[in-house]
């Protein structure tokens, strides 16, 4: 959408030119220059959160300091600028036994896969790169590219622990797909379609429209898609790939520097994306909780953002309270609690929707 | 295309491994994620105390007994000084005897929050690890204030102690204790009943009582495998028949007996237990004598040998000292509960997954300054 | 089937459970924090007012530090140290008990004890110590101490003693040319009579 609005003013601005191929182009970067700056942005605010609610959970303070000098500015603001500056100026290792070429691509795959998926992401009722008509089964289908990239991840870095985390990131996260997407068809059957924009507005009219509030099961649905994308996102307890005390560091062992950083924005990306899902299939999307207010277009990007603000901290709460899970509970967790609940809900709602919808 | 063939891989955890408790080596085979054997490796940590102990004479010992378990410095001191006031026949005051307890059962409660919160950070959970530092840190204040120092003591002298207490340190402890005591059923809240926790642990590296008996597990592992043996109640040393206090052992409360659950467990319970015997010890410790009294002029032991066994916070700490009538022992052999109890793990860990073998090690509570020496 | 039911509940339960708590501690961050903010807040340095006769023994494992105008070199720390961290070398004076200007070299103690010694090397190494204190119970003239504490007056605290340099944490209390100027004073002497 955003695209072809660019497109549009860009032809109208200057009719006289005769190829548009250029405009193409430019309509096109334009989007993905910003998304990158978003996603940079972003990284960093949330970098700050997590460090700040750790701290605040563990009876720390956190990053503090007061000034910029050796200090990391107030109340430690700075403190993920010099993070991100400490990866960058990192010395750039790959181990000599490694396979090269696979090493150094890893790194950007799971980058990819993590960045195409904002291109389906919706921020207000115009705000999105592309309105495909099949925006849900988009994200879904570019969530997985992870997994190669984890493997790929763990394979080449030739070190034993790689290895274990690259395999166990592989079983869990394609296992995990299948909860989420089944609590993701419940959605699709009650707003019947797999536009991001038409599930939003179908959520029209205040909070008590949003699908979780639907009908009695869907709550059970969000709380299983929930938990899936934790574990999708690699996040405790799921984040059994990258086990710190198991591991040593999984498949990030041998990666330093802008590399590692690479891994890292894309967790933190890979968390946005799962949330705004999440909030675009039961929580309303852009739309204001109160009918027919708050909702101007400006409104409707607080709104998205806040709501996906809060399903982040949830994940980064429940990340310093819980244990990790074990690789066999994990799949226990999947196959046996999470499949039948999914099956169970997809019924369940169809018959409620015939008899009471 | 060749055959497939399927074969063990050995995995070396540590030297340098975040799990590990210091610098021990498990060299595990795997088949994928389950191990089939595990070998420990030890003496990365080795310090050549007992042998350095030939060279200083016996109050110089004591700073070396600190390093030994650096984490139960003041149970350290307490063990190798009532063996060496046995050896000499010296009788101390009542009062130096009820600091020594007082300060044994903090140290008791200091390492176990460290174990605790080390195990919960084995299986992942990282925010009791640092709600147990927090209050260990409440303990190496008042050990500070006592003594000047926070991990290596040398507080516990043959014949005494090498200060009193400081003015308002009874107060100083009641209040840490009344804070305390919440403090351990919030974290019971947080990890020990947690479904997670309860599901990583639970019948996870079950240690038969059979076992640990032959293998010579002593001090809370011995006890989670329900066996009620606890030198401070069978085997009385200093003044630890006059306390009341109860033995706890493991009941399988979430699984079956013995298991990484109720070796947790059954350290939560004793910080409870040594809470009732340090309120105990500072409502009957007597106000006035002399911490110095009894100390020998010179410390030479006349010539034979002892071995005195006291409980330290991982077990059986035992100390043969082999005297030559001179002020140096001509022979110092420490009996390290540690050591036994890193010996079991391939009994009771292999077949396991890799994972739960981390668990059973950090149940285990290994220290290896004290395995090494 | 139950227990497949009943499991659900009590992870659903214990982690909310568990949740709470992690909560209620962010909401009181301001309240429970226990971090002191290093270089502006300091620690608290612990007090000592100790009821026996050693009331001057300073239990604070600082670095040690020897006033050398009371050292008579009688050796009893040196033979203290468990790790042999203070070396020691004396030579005999030539006159008990009086001051030889050219060295600085005081006769007398504070204590009142005449010296018969001339402390001409007196290193610490304090890459080596191991706090243990040892060395300061033994001392006559209580001239060997840890700073800080109750001994604040004789000397100023500072625990924070890090260092460039290795060589620098050897601490040289002996006046460097002490054993030159002793030999040089006691041959002027002879030459003299």
């Amino acid at each position: 959408m955003t695209v072809d609005f660019l497109f549009d003013s860009l032809v109208s601005l200057f009719p006289s030119w005769e190829n548009t191929d250029p405009f193409l182009v430019i309509s096109m970067l334009i989007p993905l220059v910003a998304t990158f700056g978003f996603i940079t942005v972003y990284a960093l605010v949330v970098i700050y959160a997590e460090l700040k609610v750790s701290s605040f959970i563990q009876d720390k303070v956190g990053p503090m300091g007061q000034g910029v000098g050796l200090h990391a500015g107030k109340w430690g603001l700075l403190q993920p600028i010099a993070d991100a500056l400490k990866l960058l100026s990192k010395e750039d290792i790959i181990p000599s036994s490694a396979n090269k070429l696979l090493f150094i691509l890893a790194p950007f795959m799971i980058f990819v896969g993590a960045f195409i998926s904002f291109i389906a992401l919706p921020f207000n009722g115009s705000i999105i790169v592309s309105d495909l008509n099949i925006g849900i089964f988009y994200i879904l289908g570019v969530g997985s590219l992870a997994v190669i990239a984890l493997i790929l991840a763990g394979w080449s870095s030739n070190n034993k622990w790689s290895l274990y985390g690259g395999m166990r990131s592989a079983a869990q996260i394609i296992s995990y797909e299948i909860p989420a997407g089944l609590s993701l068809i419940v959605v699709i059957m009650l707003a019947g379609s797999l536009n991001m924009q038409e599930i939003i507005i179908y959520q029209q009219g205040g909070i008590s429209n949003w699908i979780i509030f639907d009908n009695p099961f869907m709550p059970i649905a969000f709380v299983v898609y929930f938990i899936s994308a934790l574990a999708e996102t690699n996040r405790t307890p799921f984040d059994l790939p990258e086990s710190e005390s198991e591991l040593v560091a999984g498949f990030v062992t041998e990666y330093s520097g802008m590399r590692y950083a690479f891994f890292f924005l894309s967790e933190y990306a890979n968390m946005f994306v799962v949330s705004v899902v999440a909030v675009t299939g039961f929580l309303g999307g852009w739309q204001s909780p109160f009918s027919g207010s708050l909702d101007s277009p400006l409104m409707g990007v607080f709104w998205m953002l806040s709501k996906t603000a809060f399903l982040i901290f949830i994940m980064i709460w429940i990340r310093w309270t819980v244990p990790r899970l074990r690789v066999d509970q994990l799949m226990h967790l999947c196959w046996k609690v999470f499949l039948p609940i999914g099956l169970f809900n997809i019924f369940a709602v169809a018959i409620w929707t015939v008899l009471f919808g | 295309m060749g055959i497939i063939r399927g074969e063990e891989m050995v995995l070396n955890i540590g030297p340098q491994h975040p799990a590990t408790h210091g610098v021990l080596r498990l060299q595990v085979r795997t088949d994928g994620e389950i191990v089939s054997s595990i070998t420990p490796y030890i003496g990365y940590l080795h310090r050549c105390f007992e042998k350095h102990c030939e060279s200083v004479t016996y109050e110089q010992v004591i700073p070396f007994t600190d390093r030994c378990d650096y984490l139960a410095s003041m149970t350290m001191n307490f063990g190798y000084v009532v063996a060496m006031e046995e050896m000499l026949e010296i009788k101390v005051n009542d009062r130096v005897q009820h600091i020594r307890v007082v300060m044994a059962e903090l140290q008791r409660i200091a390492s176990h929050l460290l174990g605790l919160g080390a195990f919960g950070l084995d299986i992942g959970a990282f925010t009791p690890f640092l709600h147990m530092l927090r209050d260990r840190e409440r303990i190496l204040d008042l050990f500070e204030m006592t003594c000047g120092a926070r991990l290596l003591y040398n507080y516990m002298w043959i014949g005494g102690l090498s200060h009193d207490l400081p003015v308002g340190f009874v107060e100083s402890t009641y209040k840490f204790l009344d804070y305390f005591e919440p403090k351990i059923d919030e974290f019971v809240n947080l990890l020990v009943h947690n479904k997670i926790f309860v599901e990583r642990t639970a019948d996870i590296g079950v240690m038969p009582q059979d076992v640990a008996i032959s293998y010579g597990v002593t001090g809370p592992n011995l006890r989670a495998s329900g066996l009620k043996w606890d030198l401070r109640r069978d085997d009385p040393y200093s003044i630890y028949n006059k306390f009341e206090f109860e033995v706890p052992v493991g009941e399988g409360g979430k699984g079956s007996v013995g298991d990484c659950w109720d070796r947790f467990y059954v350290r939560v319970l004793e910080m409870k237990e040594s809470i009732k015997i340090v309120r105990q010890a500072l409502v009957s410790m007597p106000k006035d004598g002399d911490v110095h009294q009894s100390l020998p002029k010179k410390i030479k032991p006349p010539i034979g040998s002892i071995y005195k066994r006291t409980e330290s916070p991982r077990g059986d700490l035992g100390y043969y000292i082999e005297s030559d009538g001179s002020n140096i022992p001509y022979r110092l052999k420490m009996r390290s509960p540690a050591f036994t109890a890193l010996s079991v793990i391939d009994e009771i860990a292999a077949g396991w997954l890799l994972s739960d073998v981390l668990a059973i090690l950090g149940s285990l509570d290994i220290v290896l300054g004290e395995i090494d020496r | 089937m139950i227990k497949y039911f009943t499991d659900i509940w009590t992870s659903i339960t214990t982690i909310l459970g568990g949740m709470g708590i992690t909560f209620i501690h962010l909401i009181r961050a301001r309240q429970d924090n226990v971090t002191l903010q290093y270089p502006e807040e300091r620690w608290p340095r612990p007090e000592r007012n100790i009821g026996f006769d050693h009331d001057n023994y300073n239990v604070i494992r600082t670095r040690l530090h020897v006033d050398m105008d009371d050292c008579i070199g009688c050796l009893k720390c040196e033979r203290a140290c468990p790790v042999d961290c203070i070396k020691i070398v004396t030579e005999k004076a030539p006159e008990r008990g009086s001051d030889i200007k050219e060295i600085k070299h005081v006769g007398v103690t504070t204590n009142g004890t005449r010296k018969a010694m001339v402390v001409t090397r007196f290193d610490i190494d304090m890459s080596e110590c191991c706090y243990c204190n040892l060395c300061t119970y033994p001392c006559p003239e209580e001239c060997i101490f840890m700073t800080g504490g109750p001994n604040s007056s004789r000397h100023p605290l500072d625990y924070e003693f890090s260092e460039p340099d290795r060589d620098n944490l050897i601490y040289k209390f002996a006046k460097s040319g002490t054993k030159e100027g002793l030999d040089k004073y006691i041959g002027e002497k002879s030459a003299e009579s």
